[in-house]
């Protein structure tokens, strides 16, 4: 199965706490793992996608370097705040190729995904891609 | 172009000045204070520094943390995840120069591996014939920590900017490198 892009699928990041113009959020949408959003010092760090409509989520992937603590949180908000908690988790570090980790969601429906990296295993940590398990 | 963030700390024994300096590169050389006033806690001090031939920029955390060896563990508690290391010395004061080895100690334990660049400062330059340390031996300690070495006259306004733009620029390259490193990933 070819698993579209969430841009396609009108998901937007609407919050990124960190710019690099050479390196926009939107690389975290766009399905490409060669792309990818690069924090620019300092943590925490997050972003918010806005999804179009409210979505049933059984899991998130995430493809990315160097994190080492993420958070998750939702919401069925048409606006980016009031989150609650859904999920935590420690990644392994890894060397010379990207981080790839499934996050289960337990099929909760959301119009918000927030991603919190609370710290990482360097300074500056990237994220590529992130995808959703319907 | 591209804003960093760093949080630097700055460290040192008691009246090498570290304060002093702080306000000298916050205020691009208006402030120095004449009435010394120990900092008994952490203050904390923003700037943003341009990086020369570049659209880029690095705001830079200044952490003045306290010297005085009764309170440094109080204020360690405060330094959160660091970026940068700037570690000061008295010239006029041996002493001074002795303890940024355990400066460097206490730093390294703190950090517990994880790599950050740092500069060392001789500080009061304009008081030579009290000169206690001389720059090559600074300079040959400075080198053998990873160090870069400056030295500064907070009050005379010489060369304050020299330690945290040296910094800040050592961020920026470590920024371009992890870029290249990110970029040349394999997938998962």
């Amino acid at each position: 199965m070819i698993r579209s892009s969430l841009n396609s699928l009108g998901a937007k990041v609407v919050v990124a706490a960190s710019s690099d113009e050479n390196h926009p959020p939107e690389s975290i949408i766009d399905g490409d793992t060669k792309t990818f959003w690069m924090t620019t010092g300092m943590f925490p760090q997050e972003f918010i996608i806005r999804f179009a409509d409210p979505t049933n989520i059984t899991a998130v992937t995430l493809d990315s370097y160097n994190v080492k603590h993420l958070k998750v949180e939702k919401n069925i908000s048409q606006k980016a705040s009031q989150f609650e908690f859904v999920t935590e988790k420690e990644l392994e570090q890894t060397e010379g190729h990207l981080q790839s980790n499934a996050i289960p969601l337990n099929g909760s429906s959301a119009t918000h995904l927030r991603f919190i990296i609370t710290s990482g295993y360097d300074h500056f940590v990237s994220v590529h891609r992130v995808s959703i398990q319907n | 172009m591209v804003k960093l963030r760093a949080r630097c700390l700055l460290v040192g024994d008691a009246a090498v000045g570290k304060s002093a300096l702080s306000h000298m590169f916050h205020s691009d050389g208006a402030l120095f204070q004449k009435n010394y006033s120990m900092t008994t806690g952490v203050e904390l001090l923003l700037k943003c520094v341009n990086i020369p031939e570049t659209n880029d920029s690095v705001e830079l955390y200044i952490i003045d943390s306290a010297g005085k060896d009764t309170l440094v563990e109080a204020c360690e508690k405060m330094w959160g995840e660091l970026s940068l290391l700037c570690l000061v010395f008295d010239l006029t004061s041996e002493q001074s120069f002795a303890n940024c080895s355990h400066w460097m100690e206490r730093v390294r334990a703190y950090c517990q591996g994880c790599h950050i660049p740092g500069v060392l400062v001789g500080n009061k330059t304009d008081l030579c014939a009290r000169r206690e340390v001389q720059a090559s031996v600074a300079q040959e300690w400075a080198q053998s920590q990873g160090l870069e070495y400056h030295e500064t006259s907070a009050k005379d306004k010489e060369n304050c900017d020299a330690p945290l733009l040296s910094l800040a620029q050592a961020f920026h390259s470590l920024y371009r490198e992890r870029l290249e490193t990110t970029q040349n990933l394999g997938p998962g």
